[in-house]
């Protein structure tokens, strides 16, 4: 039972920072992104991480009731860490779609001179007065990378939540507890980061991400405690796979 | 906007002559009605046996006093828009709601005292709730971490803790009438009823600042809407009691939300319309310097 | 019939996610709406449609969820007539959802413009009662996309009989899963479309709006002066259906390799392995997401080549 108890709580731990980590991958351009003045995707951090992870949520719950009982951890969490990928690939690339095709812009990155995944430079392709435009290559890997590092996490709560063999709580349960802890993780990493970030080549991304994962890691321990606190008083427990 | 600056504006408001149906926040200023709020709020979520009209009428008060907590906090700016801090409530309200729901379900966590039962267990969710709230602001706010700048952050966190966590409680006692785990988790969690309550409840709190910033926003307007999201959130909410549980309980609901709405949502209109800087029929525009 | 099933929901979230962008663009909600918002403080009096009820994905969620919960009530009460009640639910869940998004649009407008009472921003009786028409029908169209999206994949079990395929989460939750999303991916493309290019179409095309340019909107329509609807006629060309494009290929795919690796793991049959069919679905996956990451990269470097530098000031 303390076994079952103890990796409830780090898998909690995991996912709130792994999620953390991902809002700090997103490129997100935010308001100013819609108008082409911001490099990323053109939506608030908090929706797209979200909207990414609760792709990923979907199907791992499909993925964990292939098993009847004691769904395999990894695997499970793996598909959602794909499911939120793909949502976050197609969402770039369409967005991109629509830069170059619907706006006529070129996509390029606004805080370095040269994109380091594909050493092209980027200053004189960037219109003057704006902080860069579209999603670059080194971007898109970025948010890739962040959309499955997001719903690794999202769907890494929630099969411990919901295996037999940990906390056991019905299915329903388990998937509005998951997204309440990451939401709270993400909002708090969207605070960190404060309207706009690139990628992971952002020069804010090694300036903040240490305070964002730290502020994650206290929120998560006390989610954690939360739950581990529900979970022992027992009456939650028994749900159906 | 500073806090007394609101207040000039709303006495300034009580010297003209008023609606019939405006409801004046003057006395209930940020502090009086965080208290105000939170008395009721433990109040009703700790009886379940309370009629589910009344039980409503403490979840708007919630509200109220959520969206107030929004107002205070995401004026300043948040960076990621005031959406955010009400899904971050409900976020909590969730956690919290489900952990004080399994306290309240253990043999200790409800007392019944004459016939009428107590559930002391869901104030563990609320104080826990409180904590991770406030430590989330000091997160946020502190120096060493995120820093952002926002006076009383810590407070506003806190409060949107603990009224997530308490519309949470409140919404499930009115549909199930008790917090016994055996009727919670079919009623209410495992055929998704979950869903609408978190959502509805972070648009009463989060819609009213997000609606109406701007630069001659004004308190009383705003809070006006979250009591009239109140009333949709009540007509939705007896409909799932009526249709779930009962209609003895679930049909008050549907009226009280009905009415609540209707004289709500035209107090708020017309004082928009009062308010705005004119309005027209239809009309060209403005043109730039003419 | 899983696959005919999976088809049918791919179609479906494509009209969702379009009919999404363009509601929101009659309304300029989300993104493209701190240009609305901004225009008035900088003289710009406009007769666009405020609608800041919220980001997208919360304001789908709503409606979303409002609408799979009265469908979950209505399909708990007529539960003795089967799957066909879904035909009188789902319709009457996305009614009531969109009545609710309706209503709470209409309290934005006036809001938020009351709020602009210093800048001689006055309310168009006309512009708020013409628009929310459109926007109840094209939120309807969506909403009613996805509850049955979210009804078909909670009772995939029994409609294309292959056991364990349906979704384990409730109605209401799936609801609010795809409605999170629809607004996510809605927001995050379809508003580059009216943000960049309509809301500024008298400014320089193919570049970048400066920062100065910000709050001065084009207000002045083919004829006369320019109101949201005419920003859903022009988004209907190319940010709309390609919005659909990108949440229709997202349920399109997750689901495609969820079927693939469920088919390959031996269909509920006795050789059932669930690691397999798990292990196919995210090998699959893995290897789209990294054909998305070099068709992204090819057409970056098209557009590098085919544009070239940035000209002018």
């Amino acid at each position: 039972m303390i076994e079952a108890l103890l990796l409830v709580l780090v898998c909690i731990i995991i996912g709130g920072l792994l999620s953390s980590l991902a809002v700090h991958l997103m490129p997100v351009g935010g308001a100013p992104a819609a108008m082409s003045t911001a490099t990323g995707i053109a939506t608030g951090c908090v929706m797209l991480m979200t909207g990414a992870a609760v792709t990923g949520l979907f199907t791992a719950s499909t993925v964990a009731s292939f098993w009847v009982t004691k769904p395999n951890v990894i695997l499970v969490a793996l598909s959602g860490a794909v499911g939120s990928m793909l949502m976050m690939g197609f969402t770039m690339f369409v967005g991109n779609l629509i830069y170059i095709f619907g706006a006529g812009i070129v996509p390029c990155s606004g805080r370095v001179a040269v994109d380091p995944i594909t050493k092209d430079s980027q200053t004189e392709y960037k219109t003057p007065r704006t902080d860069g435009h579209g999603v670059p290559t080194a971007s898109f890997v970025s948010g890739i990378l962040g959309g499955f590092s997001g719903g690794f996490g999202g769907a890494l709560i929630y099969v411990v939540l919901v295996s037999d063999s940990y906390a056991h709580f019905s299915v329903a349960t388990a998937g509005i507890v998951a997204m309440g802890i990451f939401i709270a993780n993400a909002i708090i990493a969207a605070y960190n980061i404060g309207g706009t970030i690139e990628g992971f080549h952002d020069p804010k991304f090694k300036a903040r991400i240490r305070t964002g994962l730290t502020c994650s890691l206290i929120v998560s321990v006390l989610c954690g405690v939360i739950i581990v606190i529900a979970m022992l008083t027992g009456t939650l427990a028994g749900g159906v796979m | 906007m500073g806090e007394e600056e609101v207040k000039q504006e709303e006495k300034e408001e009580k010297a003209k002559p008023k609606e019939k149906f405006k409801i004046s926040f003057d006395y209930f200023n940020e502090s009086r009605l965080g208290i105000f709020a939170l008395i009721i709020g433990i109040l009703v979520a700790i009886f379940p046996g309370l009629p589910a009209f009344i039980k409503a009428i403490g979840m708007m008060i919630v509200f109220v006093w959520g969206a107030d907590s929004v107002r205070k906090t995401a004026r300043y700016g948040l960076g990621t828009g005031v959406p955010s801090i009400g899904v971050l409530a409900m976020g909590f309200g969730i956690i919290g709601g489900i952990t004080g729901i399994a306290v309240a379900s253990m043999s200790f966590g409800t007392l019944v005292v004459g016939g009428v039962e107590i559930a002391f267990g869901v104030l563990a969710g609320v104080a826990l709730l409180a904590l991770l709230g406030f430590v989330s602001g000091n997160l946020a706010n502190g120096d060493k971490f995120i820093n952002m700048k926002i006076p009383g952050l810590e407070r506003g966190m806190t409060e949107l803790g603990i009224a997530g966590t308490l519309v949470v409680l409140i919404e499930t006692s009115i549909i199930t009438g008790t917090y016994a785990i055996t009727s919670v988790l079919p009623n209410v969690i495992n055929n998704g009823v979950i869903a609408v309550i978190f959502i509805i409840s972070a648009f009463a709190m989060l819609q009213p600042l997000n609606t109406c910033l701007g630069a001659d926003e004004r308190r009383g307007r705003t809070l006006l809407m979250s009591i009239e999201i109140g009333g949709i959130a009540s007509i939705i909410l007896g409909l799932v009691t009526a249709l779930t549980l009962s209609a003895v309980q679930g049909v008050p609901l549907i009226v009280l939300g009905a009415v609540i709405w209707v004289v709500f949502y035209r107090a708020y209109m017309k004082a928009c319309m009062k308010e705005a800087y004119a309005v027209k029929g239809t009309g060209l525009i403005k043109t730039l310097g003419g | 019939m899983l696959f005919a099933w999976m088809l049918i929901i791919a179609f479906l979230a494509f009209i969702a996610c379009m009919f999404e962008d363009l509601e929101s663009d009659i309304g300029s909600q989300s993104n493209p709406n701190s240009q609305i918002q901004l225009a008035p403080e900088m003289g710009y009096i406009h007769r666009y449609f405020n609608k800041a009820i919220s980001g997208e994905g919360l304001s789908y969620a709503l409606s979303c969820t409002i609408s799979g919960t009265i469908a979950m009530l209505i399909l708990l009460q007529l539960e003795s007539v089967g799957p066909k009640a879904a035909i009188l639910a789902i319709p009457v869940g996305a009614a009531v959802g969109s009545l609710v998004h309706m209503v709470r649009s209409s309290v934005c407008h006036v809001g938020r413009e009351a709020a602009h009472k210093r800048f001689e921003q006055p309310i168009y009786l006309d512009v708020l009662y013409g628009h929310l028409l459109p926007i109840a029908t094209h939120n309807f169209l969506a909403v009613i996309c996805i509850t049955a999206i979210a009804y078909i994949q909670s009772n995939l079990g029994i409609l294309s009989g292959v056991a364990g395929a349906s979704n384990p989460f409730p109605l209401p939750l799936l609801c609010l899963i795809w409605g999170l999303t629809v607004g996510a991916i809605g927001s995050s493309t379809g508003d580059i479309h009216y943000g960049t290019e309509r809301a500024f179409q008298d400014k320089p095309f193919g570049e970048g709006r400066r920062v100065v340019y910000h709050g001065q909107i084009c207000r002045y329509a083919d004829c006369g002066v320019r109101t949201s609807k005419d920003v859903a006629a022009f988004c209907a060309k190319f940010g709309g259906p390609a919005t659909g494009l990108a949440f229709g290929l997202i349920v399109l795919f997750e689901n495609w390799r969820t079927v693939i690796g469920m088919t390959l793991g031996g269909v509920a049959g006795p050789g059932w392995n669930p690691s397999l069919a798990a292990a196919w679905g995210i090998g699959i996956g893995i290897v789209i997401a990294v054909v998305l990451v070099i068709l992204a990269r090819a057409i970056e470097k098209w557009a590098r080549n085919k544009y070239g530098p940035f000209v002018g000031e």
